[in-house]
């Protein structure tokens, strides 16, 4: 049986009611005539009966925030985003391209982790500290480009597909079309023929990402375009954008946020492997990807295993934070878990 | 007698669903015509196209065939904006499901202000907005200060209620309220019912209301059409067809009211209707005929001579 | 109808509550109800009068934020508020006790066919195999109205109209042979017509199998036809019990006045429907009193004070009002209500 030791709230106007007459019933005890005399109706009062104060968002970030594990991550990712920006003011903190020399002028190379050098350094003498949160900003800004370009561009094509009957033919040839070009090929293909840097691989990287935000904006809509309420605006003679507006898009809110959060860790996957394969960004733009590349290929020499598992740990949480709580999102966001 | 104004004409009107190869009729050939300041009462029950018949009035279905007029001018098919603007703002609908009718990410406020926001209105100020708001919402028995919750707040009856002040904003002619209480608990139909008598009186309206349920019909409309699989098949004025319902379909939806008396209930012998007791066929076809004055019924001329003994 | 006293199942002061939103919803307050083996009882009430939370406690499907906060339910000597496992109600579900559910389209499995979701109940409940099965569900479909079982035993759900479905759903309940059938709004989503026809088919049912049949409805008008007795239900709380025809032709409790006098069925064309004003109380908070004080022209100033016990009527029909008390002033009800006693009702030739 479970017990939470607190009292249900109270309904102002009625039970001032009750009080008062439970007041007047304390004085002289109140005679049988008096108790059974008929009381003042007020209909009013009758109509407040049945207000509820639920708040859909207060409930879902209440929801959100009773996950755990949810809010672990996102302190984890909140804190890493703010250190990855802040890290250059910090004090003593060294140029990611600066090639440090010892005493005889002789780079300082390989140099394991240590008081002097945080993560050590690479092979050609850079301090693996500095590159690591400078490949860390670069990457997250091109996961954060990424999944917004994405975001609009999907979202724009998802509601004009899904809404307006006339266009769904031909977005659906269009979107088999597309969907058909494997987007490896494609990022490669751009990467190549493009001087690679970072807004060239921001552009790969969109040119097919909005695809499936489209196609899943367009279910969405669909399930809801015939929905009575948006019947109901259409008789009012309400335009079509307003309708998208106000009636569409705010339920998509949610799925459209959970959607960017997992969009943030697949781009800059994606970056990562395209650098990976050597197309991405040059040397010289410190990256996620071009750290865990050279990392990997000294992976054979146990004292240089350092060099990969740094970039590689920082990934990886990255990746599971946003996950964890793109999912978390999603599931708080679902009214039916708003019960609790 | 003065001639009534018909506000309404639906003439032979038709709406197909499907492909060209394989349509579905779902409204065929219907004809019926609605006087200014009545409510028309359009029974049946689901499948049987009365939805559909309320959705082509207001021009969310495209029709088929036929013609629907309103105050003179015809408004299926393709109209100019002048007009499309003026049906806008003259038809409102009143939709069924309290539930899935209301925009539950919007207030109140703007759910009822919404039409409001549409090319006509688009002079008003947000004061005066605010203003039409408060007076609908008091006009359906509505507080005031309900107008910044969101729906999701309120019970079936006071959010109907909310739709109804919707379309109320509008000041509108002739509403359609398509079955508005069958979603709503029975004690709860009393108050809306009530709100709809009150508006008629207050404004003139004028009433299509669709509805499954011919008791609630009965008391709230001045003549009722009873439609089966897309025809109409008997028309009257409410007491007329209760006094004298003559097709076996009108019938067997009568003999189907649940009535609150339970030794007339335990008495009572359940009707179940048959299409097939019409026995049509190429020679014997139903046509559409005046058997008393304002009564009309789709019989055929056996079935005609038959009703006229009945009376 | 005659009635065996045997109680079948009794319930004693059941309170159940849901955590919702870190507050307590007290969802039905002290209710006491017998049912007797061989009746049919409707319960009716508004929506969230608790109704079918009060049904759900007996078959252990109450949502997982509820719980049953004190009270027995007892039927056949166990207390099935002690029931917590699915173990426990296994024995219960289907054989003793079966619910029919009021959407047919979600009751149903849209992957199965029908024949397959009947067979398996009959397999379960009835023990029986193979040809014997099948023998068995084209019996009860064919008992419950539908025509051409063979060609339907392989349809799937989608295939059926709202009404043959909500048959289908009566049919696997009938095929558990279960001793209570609880139904709970069985026709508030279909059509009239069909409405009539499945009430019609749950009376012949329960003739048949000689079931005990329990209704949740808020509707007086379907009450009438198919219940011997009526429990009105407002706020989580019973507050008038009686055989239907006291209940329809002698109501005391004023919530009961207002349900009768709201029914079209009863207006008077020309005159304002009776509309009970307002919306049911929030159970969230605590009820004091009457807890359709506020909505009650009529109610007394101890109303919204003292909750009011039951005042017997007749051995078979109590209210929880304080109008029959006897310091009360005497109260009429409205007129049709009395004029129903008189005259009754006549809608159709």
């Amino acid at each position: 049986m479970k017990n939470l030791g607190f009292r249900p709230l109270r309904n102002v106007k009625t039970d001032a009611l009750g009080d008062s007459i439970l007041e007047s019933m304390k004085q002289p005890p109140l005679s049988d005539e008096e108790a059974f005399s008929f009381a003042e109706f007020d209909p009013e009062s009758a109509e407040r009966g049945g207000y509820s104060g639920y708040s859909y968002w207060g409930s879902t970030l209440r929801a959100f925030f009773q996950n755990k594990i949810a809010v672990f991550f996102l302190i984890v990712m909140v804190t890493m985003l703010l250190f990855t920006f802040i890290q250059p003011y910090l004090p003593g903190q060294k140029d990611p391209l600066l090639i440090h020399n010892d005493e005889w002028g002789l780079p300082l190379n390989n140099v394991p982790p240590g008081e002097e050098f945080w993560m050590g350094t690479n092979s050609i003498g850079q301090d693996l500290w500095a590159r690591i949160w400078a490949g860390t900003r670069t990457s997250l800004f091109i996961g954060f480009t990424v999944a917004l370009v994405e975001a609009v561009v999907g979202i724009l094509v998802g509601v004009l597909w899904g809404y307006v009957r006339k266009l769904d033919f031909f977005f659906t040839e269009l979107y088999n079309v597309l969907d058909n070009i494997p987007q490896t090929l494609l990022l490669i293909l751009i990467s190549y023929v493009l001087r690679p840097g970072v807004s060239t691989i921001i552009f790969a990287l969109s040119l097919t990402g909005w695809l499936g935000m489209a196609r899943f904006i367009r279910n969405q809509i669909i399930i809801i375009r015939d929905r009575d309420y948006n019947l109901a605006s259409r008789c009012l003679g309400i335009p079509t954008w307003r309708i998208i507006l106000k009636n569409l898009l705010p339920y998509l809110v949610s799925v459209i946020t959970m959607r960017m959060a997992l969009a943030i860790p697949s781009a800059i996957g994606n970056e990562v492997f395209v650098t990976y394969i050597g197309i991405g960004l040059p040397v010289d733009t410190p990256s996620l990807g071009n750290l865990i590349q050279t990392g990997r290929s000294l992976m054979t020499v146990a004292s240089l295993r350092y060099q990969l598992y740094f970039p590689v740990l920082v990934l990886v949480v990255i990746t599971v934070s946003f996950y964890i709580i793109g999912n978390a999102f999603a599931d708080a966001a679902d009214p039916k878990n708003h019960v609790k | 007698m003065s001639e009534r104004k018909k506000l309404v004409e639906v003439e032979d009107l038709t709406v197909q669903f499907g492909s060209k190869r394989h349509p579905f009729t779902a409204v065929d050939k219907v004809s019926f015509h609605i006087f200014q300041g009545e409510t028309f009462g359009l029974v049946g029950e689901s499948g049987s196209g009365k939805t559909t018949i309320g959705r082509a009035i207001i021009r969310i279905h495209p029709t088929t065939g036929g013609k629907i007029l309103f105050d003179g001018k015809q408004i299926n098919g393709k109209i100019s904006r002048a007009l499309d603007r003026e049906v806008t703002q003259r038809i409102q609908m009143i939709f069924q499901d309290p539930m899935s009718s209301l925009n539950e990410r919007a207030k109140v406020d703007y759910i009822v202000s919404e039409g409001l926001y549409s090319s006509g209105h688009q002079h008003l100020s947000a004061q005066e907005r605010q203003e039409k708001v408060a007076k609908a919402l008091s006009d359906v028995g509505l507080l005031p200060e309900f107008a910044s919750r969101f729906p999701h707040e309120f019970s079936g009856g006071q959010r109907q209620r909310i739709g109804i002040a919707r379309s109320l904003v509008m000041e509108p002619d002739f509403i359609i309220a398509d079955e508005p209480i069958s979603a709503l608990d029975v004690s709860i139909r009393a108050q809306v019912l009530n709100l709809l008598s009150q508006l008629q009186r207050e404004r003139n309206l004028t009433y299509l209301f669709i509805a499954h349920d011919l008791s609630v019909v009965r008391f709230i409309c001045n003549r009722i059409a009873v439609i089966h699989k897309g025809k109409i098949v008997e028309l009257a004025d409410s007491e007329e067809l209760f006094l004298h319902p003559l097709h076996p379909y009108t019938r067997a939806l009568l003999s189907a009211i649940p009535q609150p008396d339970p030794i007339a209930e335990r008495n009572k012998k359940l009707l179940v209707y048959d299409p097939s007791c019409h026995h049509y066929s190429d020679t014997n076809v139903p046509t559409w005929q005046e058997i008393l004055p304002g009564h009309f019924i789709l019989a055929s001329d056996e079935e005609m001579a038959q009703y006229q003994k009945q009376l | 109808m005659e009635q065996t006293k045997n109680v079948i199942l009794s319930i004693q002061d059941l309170d159940v509550k849901f955590t919702l939103r870190s507050q307590v919803l007290h969802a039905i307050r002290g209710v006491s109800l017998d049912v007797y083996q061989g009746e049919s009882l409707a319960i009716v009430g508004e929506s969230g009068s608790g109704k079918s939370v009060f049904v759900k406690c007996m078959m252990g499907l109450l949502d997982a934020n509820g719980y049953i906060d004190g009270g027995k339910i007892l039927y056949n000597g166990q207390d099935l508020t002690k029931y917590k496992t699915d173990k426990d109600w296994l024995k219960i579900r289907g054989k003793e006790i079966a619910m029919v559910f009021q959407d047919p389209m979600t009751s149903l499995n849209p992957l199965k066919t029908i024949g397959k979701q009947l067979q398996e109940a009959v397999e379960l409940h009835q023990g029986l195999h193979g040809q014997a099965a099948k023998k068995a569900v084209l019996e009860v479909l064919s008992d419950v109205g539908i025509d051409d079982p063979e060609r339907r035993y392989k349809q799937y759900p989608h295939e059926f109209s709202g009404g043959m479905r909500q048959r289908v759903v009566i049919a696997i309940a009938i095929a558990c042979r279960p001793k209570i059938l609880i139904c709970d709004e069985p026709t508030t989503a279909l059509d009239v017509t069909i409405q009539a026809q499945i009430l019609e088919l749950i009376k012949a049912m329960q003739k048949k199998y000689n079931l005990t049949t329990i209704y949740i409805t808020h509707d007086l008008g379907v009450v009438a036809n198919v219940a011997d007795r009526i429990a009105v239900m407002y706020a989580g709380d019973i507050v008038e019990v009686g055989s239907c025809d006291e209940v329809f032709y002698d109501p005391k409790h004023p919530y009961t006045w207002a349900l009768l006098s709201s029914l079209p069925q009863l207006g008077v064309k020309g005159e304002d429907l009776y509309a009970i004003q307002g919306t049911p109380p929030n159970l969230f908070y605590e009820v004091h009193g009457d807890a359709f004080a506020p909505r009650n022209p009529k109610a007394l100033k101890i109303d919204f004070v003292e909750k009011p016990p039951f005042f017997e009527v007749s051995p078979t029909h109590k209210a929880r009002t304080w109008l029959l008390d006897p310091r009360a002033p005497k109260v009429e009800p409205p007129e049709h209500i009395r004029l129903l006693r008189e005259k009754g009702v006549k809608i159709h030739v």
